[in-house]
């Protein structure tokens, strides 16, 4: 076994391991019986232990990989935002939001992100450690990118929330 | 050319896709304050 493939086989396991501890963690705590909106976990979670580490092993499909990695961590934000705004503590001091708030889920979430990213830019920029890191910052598959896009995607979500109401 | 007009039409139709998607999802999703689910 190489150090490469070796690294790639602990980044995956640390991505099922995240995945698994999330989707378990769902389903104890918001029962689908509850609110549909709880199908999304649960969709999003067996997405990512059986599907997005099989699209991270082969070359060819890790871009696909990286981008539902990546767009699943943001539905994932924008949920636990959503969340946490509905049922915001009162008296909101800063202590209260980051302790009474989905803010430390939400930060946990993005560790599966950074991972994701690891073993993309792994496939795709590999080990040289002389090798300068090139592109522009917010295209593709550059942070910057992903700034866009959680951005975008907030904006569109809280227009069909704020816009589109049941009658 | 061919090539590349292929992908813009597809970052179109991929783009419109998940702008309807993700409008539905906002309009889908209602938490109620109280409710832990």
């Amino acid at each position: 076994m190489t150090i490469r493939t070796y690294t790639k086989t602990i980044l995956l396991t640390a991505l099922i391991t995240l995945s698994l501890g999330g989707f378990l963690l769902h389903v104890r705590i918001h029962p689908v019986s509850q609110n549909q909106a709880n199908f999304i976990p649960v969709i999003s979670g067996l997405l990512s232990i059986l599907v997005i580490p099989l699209l991270f092993s082969f070359k060819k499909t890790v871009e696909y990989g990286y981008v539902l990695n990546g767009i699943l961590v943001i539905i994932g934000t924008i949920g636990m935002a959503h969340f946490s705004i509905v049922h915001w503590p009162a008296p909101a001091t800063a202590g209260s939001i980051i302790f009474k708030t989905m803010l430390m889920d939400i930060l946990i979430l993005w560790s599966k992100f950074f991972v994701g990213k690891a073993l993309f830019d792994l496939e795709f920029f590999g080990y040289d450690p002389h090798k300068a890191k090139k592109g522009t910052t917010y295209r593709y598959p550059n942070l910057g990118w992903w700034v866009v896009h959680l951005v975008a995607i907030s904006l569109v979500y809280f227009l069909g929330n704020l816009l589109w109401r049941h009658l | 050319m061919k090539k590349f007009k292929l992908f813009t039409l597809n970052w179109w139709i991929l783009h419109l896709l998940a702008i309807s998607f993700f409008l539905y999802l906002g309009h889908a999703v209602r938490f109620v304050r109280g409710l832990t689910g």
